[in-house]
């Protein structure tokens, strides 16, 4: 057999979080609504409605854009795209042929092996979606509430070469969506949505064969098992002597099974013009350099700042960075410490992440601040409590919202570095066990270990370990 | 003079001032409906009896609970004290591709014959807002796509007042003749390449096309969206400026309509013309046909009585002291019919898509096996010869691979056809025009069923209307005499954008001017044997 390699195309549909839908002033989510509740007569495509365009689209479109490494343009248009379908009330789409809102652009992905993959964009615009159709006991029905949500549509360059490497992208992307906040990228709901054009070459070859396109792979599973079936069935019609069809196939995520839908011979017209109703879409250079300044520092340059402004490993920085939240949280904590950044990224991979899991929340949402975190480390290190009792103190501080040392005041759970206080319980340690002290006196200094653990028990675990050695020494050697 | 014979201006003037109850307008309004109009449009209306024939047939809908609500309002208004608006008590009749709450809209076609809209169209809601009544929906050629009216799907079709053997012209026809049959005083129509202008003429009233995005579309059922431009008709100047004066103005509904302040219409209407400069261009002396198969021009004259009355009337104008400027050249006029075939053609096909039979409007009654049956079906059923037409021509136009040919060269066209009126109206250039003077028709009103069924010669009726579409720029026509058939005769007046004010002074010094010609004495036919109070 040859040596083939896979050559992917993404073409994502992602939906902005808008309050309002593109061009009305229906709510733009309808997640949990009832069909056909957010319409209105513009969406629903009665005669002699006009659309009036959300400016919140165009400028999260258009932040997109930037975070892309696109090309914003200052003038874009919207046309019509013809067809005719049930979900379609209009029987056009309003959407960004020629003249879009970004141009070129990439996506840097980083690899499993640490290299970086660079995923060139082919296109991006703004369109509306269009409804959903169903059918119930023979009924066709249909739900209008989807329609005039706004999108961008993202089509890459065939530069991806793997379903892994697709799945990366999507998994990346949505990272990049949420970080710069122009979509919620919740798959499960339809919020970026997935086709895949799939071809095969020989390895070495630049040539572009006939590619087929897998509609609906809506989740990271689906794109990785879905092209990787494709592949394997392309390689294997070509390897028999066959030749691949330009088809349109579907991926069904419950049987984890490819299926043609159409053949693309027929391929639709879509008789794409302006459309008049719309004036074109003018952004000037202020506005654009606002966009820009408002785009925050990208995951990759954050990572690498982690790794270089605080001295943390490429893994730690990757996990910190995984959402803006978090790293944002990172960034808060150490800048309330004094100590060791390191130390901040030890708690939060840990006892922090694990509490995050359990709560299902985001760092942003925690009642635990990224100061009352700093505190509770600055207060072991400075001896005011142990580890244990730091750790405690993370869920006491997110379940009651008070300050990490009023907690400890109230409950008393300070270590005793008092001397005195600390002199009157190691005096009674000493004095129930004479047979030790003599032993100790008599050079068996290795027993200092078992002095300080009962310290510990009669004091329960409050004693300061550093202050309780020195002070035991002190007195057994008087 | 009876009630209905009044100015728009007078009524409301009369109703503020409680001389007049708006319900009497109403009432006498319906009244003349009731003696002149004759049987509404319907589907399906076959042939009508040799009476119905000598009727006008304007209205496919008469709302008349709605008119006697709206007239009660304005009266409750008045008796309080309050403003009751610029248009208090006017009876208004409007073109049924507006959508109206509380009315079926139509667009004169099967597909929408049962199409209720939940909402109000901006220029209409506007009209109602200042104290207008509403006394029907009138008839047009279907979705508008035609200058006769013959075209509608409801039938009898509306006749010309002046001689109802001959057609009214369109699309607005149902609205030109239920202000000459002094219906309404008033009606809102739509223009896109001529439709509220041409009728206007031919059935010897005032009409006006804004500039466009000067009224809000939002509401009217779009034929061609970058040329549709809704407007008053009515029977002088001053009363189209007060109806202009009501529904121009931004809405934030619709994009595309302007955020220019709206001029006052009605204070500078009565200052005089002198100093003002108005066009003649030759170009607008004959009318062109291209030869299909070698694409070269035919040149046709315009009537002998139309061309004579232009120039009669620019001696009138240049008597009331304005400057005429002949020899204006506007050399892109002929390409302004093939340029506007593409345009609207692309537009209307994209715009017809909706209507599938799937949420609203005519839906096939036979039993379908798919979906693709049932649009074909419905479509097939539900439009008229001239939609699908239409529907035809622009999917082709339009065709991957042709928009390069037609549709983008038919706008490179649009551009030049604007260039012509820019040069015209540069305040520095050649001309330096207020106000360019044109026919607004080749001929006077044909006889039913002379033209119809000939799209292509149907369509060439527009010729001299429809650069202004192409351009944005304003156009008002108003009457200017009577040919030897005693059918009207319009002249038109194309100002520069936004200069609805200039176009309708002129138009009203025009009134002043030829106040006490015998031609103003003449009363259309259905009228003519009315006793006059």
């Amino acid at each position: 057999m040859k040596d083939y390699e896979v050559v992917i195309g993404l073409e994502t549909h992602i939906q902005l979080n808008t309050r309002t839908k593109i061009f009305c002033s229906c709510k733009a989510d309808s997640w949990e609504d009832e069909a056909n509740t957010n319409i209105c007569p513009v969406c629903s495509g009665l005669p002699g409605t006009l659309p009036v365009l959300n400016a919140e689209a165009v400028q999260k479109g258009a932040l997109l854009a930037a975070a892309m490494h696109a090309e914003v343009n200052p003038l874009s248009r919207f046309d019509r795209k013809n067809y005719f379908y049930p979900d379609l009330p209009k029987g056009y789409q309003i959407t960004q042929f020629d003249e879009p809102i970004g141009k070129g652009g990439y996506l840097d992905l980083k690899m499993a092996d640490g290299t970086k993959k660079r995923v060139r964009i082919h296109k991006l615009h703004l369109e509306e979606d269009a409804g959903k159709t169903k059918i119930e006991h023979g009924t066709r029905l249909v739900d209008f509430n989807r329609c005039g949500v706004p999108l961008i549509e993202m089509v890459t360059e065939p530069d991806l070469r793997s379903g892994e490497e697709a799945a990366q992208y999507l998994i990346q992307l949505r990272q990049l969506l949420r970080w710069i906040g122009v979509s919620e990228a919740d798959m499960e709901r339809g919020h970026l949505r997935c086709d895949a054009n799939v071809s095969i070459r020989e390895r070495g070859s630049q040539v572009l064969n006939t590619k087929t396109e897998i509609k609906n792979v809506n989740s990271i599973d689906s794109v990785r098992q879905a092209i990787g079936e494709e592949a394997k069935r392309q390689i294997e019609l070509v390897e028999s002597g066959g030749k691949v069809e330009s088809y349109t196939l579907d991926w069904d995520a419950d049987r984890n099974k490819l299926s043609l839908m159409r053949s693309k011979e027929t391929e639709a017209d879509y008789r794409y013009f302006r459309d008049p109703d719309l004036l074109p879409v003018k952004l000037s250079r202020e506005e654009i350099a606002g966009i820009m300044a408002a785009l925050p520092e990208l995951p990759l340059e954050r990572q690498a700042r982690f790794v270089t402004e605080y001295g943390l490993s490429e893994y730690d920085a990757d996990i910190l960075t995984n959402e803006r939240s978090l790293s944002d949280y990172y960034e808060a904590a150490v800048g309330a410490y004094t100590g060791e950044p390191k130390a901040v990224a030890n708690w939060m991979m840990n006892d922090l992440s694990r509490m995050l899991n359990d709560l299902g929340k985001t760092a942003d949402q925690l009642v635990l601040g990224p100061k009352a975190l700093a505190e509770i480390i600055q207060m072991i290190d400075d001896g005011k409590i142990n580890a244990a009792t730091g750790k405690s103190l993370l869920k006491k501080v997110e379940e009651s919202g008070s300050r990490p040392a009023e907690i400890v005041e109230k409950e008393g759970l300070g270590l005793i570095a008092d001397s005195d206080a600390l002199r009157a319980q190691i005096e009674a340690v000493l004095a129930d066990a004479p047979d030790e002290v003599a032993n100790f006196k008599a050079g068996k200094e290795s027993l200092l270990g078992w002095f300080v653990g009962q310290v510990m028990r009669r004091t329960g675990g409050k004693a300061d370990p550093k202050r309780t050695r020195e002070l035991l020494l002190e007195m057994l050697r008087k | 003079m009876s009630l209905t014979s009044l100015s728009a201006f007078e009524v409301a003037r009369k109703v503020k001032a409680g001389e007049l109850k708006a319900v009497d307008v109403a009432e006498a309004a319906l009244a003349q409906i009731r003696a002149v109009d004759g049987l509404p449009g319907s589907l399906d209306g076959g042939a009508v009896s040799a009476d119905e024939e000598k009727k006008v047939h304007a209205f496919i809908q008469v709302t008349e609970k709605m008119a006697l609500e709206q007239a009660e309002k304005v009266d409750q208004a008045v008796a309080r004290g309050e403003d009751a608006g610029l248009l208090a008590g006017v009876p208004i009749s409007i073109k049924d591709i507006f959508c109206v709450e509380g009315t079926t809209t139509t667009a004169a076609s099967r597909m929408l014959s049962n199409f209720r809209p939940p909402y109000t169209a901006t220029p209409v809601r506007r009209l109602i807002d200042q104290g207008a009544l509403i006394l029907g929906k009138v008839n047009l050629d279907e979705f508008t796509f035609g200058s006769s009216n013959e075209s509608s799907a409801y039938q009898p079709a509306t006749n010309n007042p002046w001689n109802t053997d001959h057609v009214p012209g369109g699309s607005s026809g149902g609205s030109a003749a239920s202000v000459a049959a002094e219906e309404v005083a008033l009606s809102l129509g739509t223009d896109t390449g001529g439709s509220i202008r041409q009728p206007a003429a031919f059935c010897g009233v005032v009409g006006l096309k804004p500039t466009y995005g000067r009224v809000s579309r939002l509401g009217l059922i779009a034929f061609s969206s970058s040329l549709d431009c809704p407007g008053p008709l009515s029977r002088n100047t001053r009363d189209a400026a007060l109806m202009l004066q009501a529904m121009a103005g931004v809405d934030p509904k619709d994009s595309t309509s302007s955020t220019r302040a709206v001029d006052d219409y009605l204070s500078t209407l009565g200052q005089d013309v002198k100093g003002l400069r108005i066009g003649l261009s030759p170009d607008y002396d004959a009318v062109y046909y291209p030869n299909f198969e070698t694409g070269e021009l035919h040149k046709e004259a315009i009537q002998k009585e139309v061309h004579e009355t232009l120039y009669r009337s620019a001696e009138l104008l240049a008597k009331a002291g304005a400057e005429i400027v002949e020899n204006v050249p506007m050399p892109n006029t002929a390409y302004g019919i093939p340029a506007y075939f593409v345009i609207s053609r692309v537009e209307a096909a994209s715009n017809l898509h909706r209507f599938d039979g799937v949420k609203y409007g005519y839906r096939t009654e036979s039993a379908v096996s798919n979906l693709s049956e049932l649009y074909r079906l419905t479509r097939a059923e539900g439009f008229g010869p001239q939609v699908k037409l239409r529907i035809l021509m622009g999917m082709y136009l339009s065709a991957a691979g042709h928009d390069a040919d037609y549709y983008t060269h038919a706008q490179k066209v649009r551009a030049l056809i604007r260039q012509d009126f820019v040069r015209a109206f540069e305040p520095d250039g050649d001309h330096r025009l207020d106000a360019l003077l044109t026919p607004t028709t080749a001929t006077t009103s044909f006889k039913r069923k002379a033209v119809f069924g000939n799209s292509l010669l149907m369509q060439y009726s527009d010729q001299m209307t429809v650069s202004s579409n192409h351009a944005g720029v304003p156009a008002l026509t108003i009457p200017a005499g009577l040919d030897e058939a005693g059918l009207p005769i319009g002249i038109q007046l194309i100002g520069n954008d936004f200069r609805e004010d200039l176009i309708l002074r002129i138009g009203h010094a025009f009134e002043q001017v030829s106040r006490d010609e015998a031609w103003r004495k003449v009363r259309p036919q259905v009228l003519a044997g009315e006793v006059k109070a």
